[in-house]
């Protein structure tokens, strides 16, 4: 079944470095390394699957993207250099070499207290978020211009303040 | 099954591209013009002008009448071109839910696509009037230096248009196509290109068949619309002075001024010196108007433009070392878009790259003849679906009768152009498989560069046009620069690459079709803390391509994780294009930290992002969404889109242009 040959192939990629993907020795040049991205081009880029089956065409497109891979490490010296050690650790992909360690986007928002950085900021912030999550967004409101005057330079705790304003529908003076 | 187009959607015109019985060229509308200017206007009566017809209206009835929308497509509202663009245009700019940019006209509001969708719309009817074939799929092409908004933009106009997307290409790509090898020998070319709205310049490797862009680089906001508006502000302010008239307090006014200063430009292309005459402009005394004269040589136009001009050569040093080379490396200088023909342009072209560039085809049409030969590569492949089986036969069996050497022999296009008498006004102008056959006039035409391709198998279907005259051209030159290159730094001998027997590629077969290996322009990262950007794929990256990163809760029994993308080479996300943000949803809710997320970035061929997340630990697919910027309106309600072109006809065409 050809969507079972490319999907053989695929996997097996994943035991081969960046070098063996390409089919070049590890001293090739950089031309050399040029026209062996261009023969695997011409075997799996998508353009050449456009009328097969979508399992055949995504198969294809996944083997490409990791001739990408391994030409944009293999053509960039200062890639190939770092690859090169990489590789003598027996690392065989370079971009997977940073699992989990991107540090997440905070989705809760931070509190406001988080956000003052004076004492009696955050103190008077703390109120706000307690009467925030009580609903009662007027009285946080006065909490936090009180925070604000605290901390007149703290962006980030006035554009939360205009926020309380937006959501209020109230013009600030 | 119809046929499928190249259509070159640009700022200031549009051009439709076919292969058609293995010739390339564009097509005419019924009054024998190739360029559809990329203008919408909507009429009291209801009907929609499109292209040459609505051109007039910009002095009419300017508040109704669109235009320039390529600059503004993909650009959320608060972005500083939208601005911008609010106060210098005469129609009514509105901000639309998810910070969206639409148009108001004539008691409507539209999206940007919907009105590129009329401009497609347009170029769709003249093809199938010209061609008596339904078009149904189309290569669109974009500047390369579009960022993901703007192509999806431009995909959506597409689809609003009744067009199946084969692929949304890239400019300077497409005319290095329609270009193809000069020999045999691989070389590395330079495509600089000038259009009415945006600069883009692009270095591709050429090596047997395949097309290999290694780096490209642009200016979205740089083009000959520039020039005229510099031409206009100085003719606005001699009417000042000389007149006391200010013609900058109305629209419409300044619209003509703007028209006149493009008439200006084109016209010191060709001659040294030139006056314009204008006799309804000015007012004078009891009702009367005063004739206005305006003289400009061609030195005082080139030092009044230098400045924008000098601008696109930092653009392409910057490609240059995207490229990895630098100028001597360059075989050949293409140019492509209108504003090449200024010779200045062409001279100081020749002085940055060290060689005269290569104008043999027309630059007005050179990526909508790109763009025909893509969809037409494009098309054929589908066609032979099921043969394309598996990797090792794949290449045999996709052999399109497309010559491995790329097209070089040029000929004068004789396609017809339909009578204009055929076309009956009253009759409005619909399907061409809904009314009467489109007449062919054999020989009537327009003159157009284009190329001979090897013929593709004859369908009985195909309109038999295998008589009509093929003449080889004058070449296209322009003024000053000679149609010759320098003499090309040494080739580079094609090598060999070791071969493992493991798995053993046969050689390309040497009909091979063309392959275009395209790259993303810009850089794709992710937000982090502090307000950094970290990049997961870096500008100038062939596609498609993608790249995995893993992300982590980061609180107890968190289940939505939210991700915000950027294009744009800064370190710092906000100086970046924000495009939105990723949401992945569903989440098993864990302690923090311990329930990770890996997210793939993928950027296709067309230059879209696309996102798709897993849950590590159970490897299954979990639902992620990604939110554009200004996508509500841009892509969001495509029903309430689609009805909205319905209920607005496109205005017949019409011989008289």
């Amino acid at each position: 079944m050809p969507s079972a040959a490319l999907l053989v192939f695929l996997q097996s990629l994943d035991s081969k470095s960046y070098y063996d993907v390409l089919r070049v020795p590890r001293g090739a040049g950089g031309e050399a390394v040029q026209v062996a991205f261009h023969e695997f081009a011409l075997l799996y880029h998508p353009d050449r699957y456009v009328g097969a089956s979508p399992e055949v065409a995504r198969l294809a497109s996944e083997i490409f993207k990791r001739g990408v891979e391994a030409y944009r490490c293999l053509s960039r010296r200062a890639n190939r250099e770092r690859y090169d050690r990489a590789l003598a650790r027996g690392r065989l992909r370079a971009e997977v070499s940073r699992p989990s360690t991107a540090p997440p986007p905070p989705p809760p928002p931070r509190t406001l207290e988080d956000i003052a950085s004076t004492p009696r900021g955050k103190q008077l912030a703390l109120r706000a978020d307690r009467l925030i999550s009580a609903g009662r967004l007027d009285d946080a409101r006065v909490q936090l211009v009180s925070a604000c005057q605290c901390e007149p330079d703290n962006a980030e705790l006035s554009e939360r303040l205009q926020l309380i304003y937006e959501v209020l529908a109230l013009e600030p003076d | 099954m119809g046929l499928a187009v190249g259509i070159d959607l640009g700022t200031t015109n549009s051009v439709v591209g076919v292969v058609k019985n293995g010739i390339v060229a564009t097509v005419p509308d019924p009054a024998g013009k190739r360029l559809i200017p990329s203008v919408v206007s909507f009429h009291p009566s209801g009907t929609t002008l499109v292209g040459t017809p609505a051109v007039g209206r910009r002095l009419n009835d300017a508040a109704n009448t669109i235009y320039s929308v390529k600059r503004l497509i993909g650009r959320p509202w608060d972005s500083p071109q939208v601005q911008q663009a609010r106060g210098t245009l005469p129609f009514e700019l509105r901000q639309g839910p998810g910070e969206a940019t639409m148009v108001a006209a004539r008691g409507e509001v539209y999206s940007l696509p919907e009105i590129s969708a009329f401009v497609l719309r347009q170029a769709r009817a003249i093809a199938e009037a010209a061609l008596g074939e339904p078009v149904e799929r189309a290569v669109i092409t974009v500047p390369a230096n579009f960022n993901d908004l703007q192509r999806a933009a431009t995909k959506t106009a597409g689809r609003l248009a009744g067009i199946e997307v084969l692929r949304i290409l890239n400019e300077p790509t497409a005319a290095a196509l329609a270009y193809g090898a000069s020999g045999k020998q691989a070389e590395r070319i330079a495509v600089y290109d000038l259009g009415g709205g945006t600069f883009d310049v692009t270095i591709l490797d050429l090596a047997g068949n395949v097309f290999e862009v290694l780096a490209t680089a642009g200016d979205t906001a740089l083009g000959g619309d520039d020039i005229d508006l510099l031409l206009a502000d100085r003719m606005a302010e001699e009417l000042l002075t000389k007149h006391r008239f200010d013609a900058r307090a109305q629209p419409a006014v300044f619209t003509r001024l703007r028209l006149l200063a493009e008439r200006m430009k084109q016209e010191l292309s060709t001659r040294e010196d030139y006056t314009l005459a204008v006799d309804d402009l000015v007012p004078g005394d009891r009702g009367t108007t005063v004739t206005w004269r305006f003289r400009m040589t061609r030195p005082e136009l080139e030092w009044a433009s230098l400045a924008l001009v000098e601008r696109s050569f930092a653009v392409c040093q910057k490609a240059i070392e995207a490229s990895g080379g630098s100028v001597g490396d360059l075989h050949r200088v293409i140019l492509v878009g209108g504003a090449t023909r200024m010779p200045m342009v062409a001279r100081k072209v020749e002085q940055f790259f060290g060689k005269a560039p290569v104008v043999r085809i027309n630059p007005d049409e050179v990526v909508a003849l790109g763009a025909a030969i893509q969809a037409t590569l494009l098309d054929r492949a589908r066609g032979a679906s099921g043969k394309v089986s598996s990797p090792r036969i794949a290449e045999s069996s996709v052999v399109l009768p497309f010559p491995h050497e790329a097209p070089s022999k040029l000929a004068e296009l004789a396609l017809p152009v339909v009578d204009p008498k055929a076309a009956s006004p009253a009759a409005p102008a619909r399907r061409p498989e809904q009314g009467a056959p489109a007449q062919f006039l054999p020989g009537v035409s327009t003159r157009s560069l284009v190329f001979e391709l090897p013929e593709e198998p004859a369908s009985p279907s195909e309109v038999e046009l295998s008589s009509m005259p093929r003449v080889r051209p004058p070449a296209h030159t322009l003024p000053g620069i000679s149609a010759e290159a320098a003499p090309p730094p040494p080739m580079r001998p094609m090598q060999q690459t070791a071969r493992y027997p493991d798995v053993s590629p046969a050689d390309p077969p040497p009909r091979a079709p063309p392959l275009l290996i395209d790259v993303t322009p810009l850089s794709l990262g992710v937000e982090t803390v502090g307000g950094f950007c970290d990049v997961l794929i870096d500008a100038n990256t062939s596609v498609p391509c993608d790249r995995t990163r893993t992300f982590a809760t980061a609180t107890d029994g968190q289940t939505l994780v939210h991700v915000r993308v950027s294009q744009g080479e800064s370190r710092l996300f906000a100086e970046n294009t924000c495009l939105g943000q990723v949401e992945v949803a569903n989440i098993t809710a864990g302690p923090r930290g311990e329930q990770k997320i890996a997210v793939t970035f993928e950027i296709d061929a067309d230059g879209i992002l696309n996102v798709r997340a897993r849950d590590v630990a159970t490897g299954k697919e979990t639902a992620a969404h990604m939110q554009l910027v200004g996508g509500q309106g841009a892509h969001g309600d495509m029903d309430a889109m689609q009805a909205r072109q319905a209920a607005h006809p496109l205005a017949p065409l019409s011989g008289a242009g």
